[in-house]
């Protein structure tokens, strides 16, 4: 369907909700968040004290990230509009306007973005990095420890080659703390609760798709 | 402030890099206060001014 299809789709239609999220991604939202959430506190509450056996649930947490990961990836490229969570000219355009705003410029107001917004995108971009990067150094950790499905061999990388590998891992786990906390806040944000909502009930209404979202930009469809 | 934890060779040699190191963790939770008190307050300021 082309946008101009869906914008007469979506003007002729007597249903009040626009589509967002299909239930597939919704349920692809939350059960990463599970497993974020469940790493991320099997990796560091025990090193900021409360000792438990973290490890099992932290290993078998993390093929199963990398398993949603990887569907996820497929969907995007095969059956999402892969395109539009790729920042574009008319991001760049907008958040230089909004900027210009913020400083107190008068020039040419911001247009309204498609489904998602520039800043959107960009947490996107980072979390696809930190997530890729967490699960690809897990991945090879697993090499180090013995499972119902392998023995451990640690000894296809040298010492230093594993000391990066646990860096990279390091880092990208502590930063996805620093981005998890941004996602909740602009979450429970009042002005952005039509966005939480929808990853619930995978509709916004028709009077939000039209204040918030340009229809040349985004192909929606009717709930 | 240590970026990276080590471990002593046990063939006597130099320190082995092992991984980051977890003095850091505050300062990702930091990160992520700033981030949200700053948009917090724009905002409110921007809302204030109409």
């Amino acid at each position: 369907m082309t946008v101009s299809q869906a914008n007469v789709s979506v003007a002729g239609s007597a249903s009040g909700r626009i589509r967002r999220h299909l239930l597939v991604d919704r349920a692809y939202h939350w059960l990463m968040a599970a497993c974020v959430v469940t790493l991320l506190a099997t990796a560091f509450l025990p090193i900021i004290g409360y000792k438990f056996e973290w490890l099992g649930l932290h290993w078998t947490t993390g093929v199963a990230l990398s398993a949603l990961v990887l569907i996820h990836i497929v969907r995007a490229v095969i059956w999402q509009d892969f395109w539009a969570m790729m920042i574009d000219g008319a991001d760049l355009r907008n958040g230089w306007r909004h900027l210009a705003r913020a400083l107190g410029g008068k020039g040419v107001a911001p247009g309204m973005p498609g489904k998602y917004n520039g800043l959107q995108k960009l947490y996107h971009a980072g979390i696809a990095v930190l997530v890729l990067s967490t699960v690809v150094t897990g991945l090879l950790m697993l090499l180090k420890i013995d499972t119902p499905l392998w023995r451990r061999n640690p000894y296809v990388l040298a010492d230093y080659q594993w000391g990066w590998i646990y860096v990279v891992h390091g880092f990208a786990a502590m930063a996805l703390i620093t981005m998890l906390m941004v996602h909740i806040y602009f979450a429970l944000r009042p002005d952005e609760w039509r966005l939480t909502r929808s990853m619930f009930r995978g509709w916004i209404t028709r009077r939000e798709f039209e204040e918030h979202h340009d229809k040349q930009r985004w192909a929606a469809n009717e709930y | 402030m240590q970026l990276f934890r080590y471990s002593t060779s046990i063939y006597g040699g130099s320190d082995v890099l092992i991984g980051a190191s977890w003095d850091l963790l505050k300062w990702f939770v930091v990160a992520g206060a700033v981030i949200i008190v700053l948009h917090a307050a724009v905002k409110a300021v921007t809302s204030a001014a109409g």
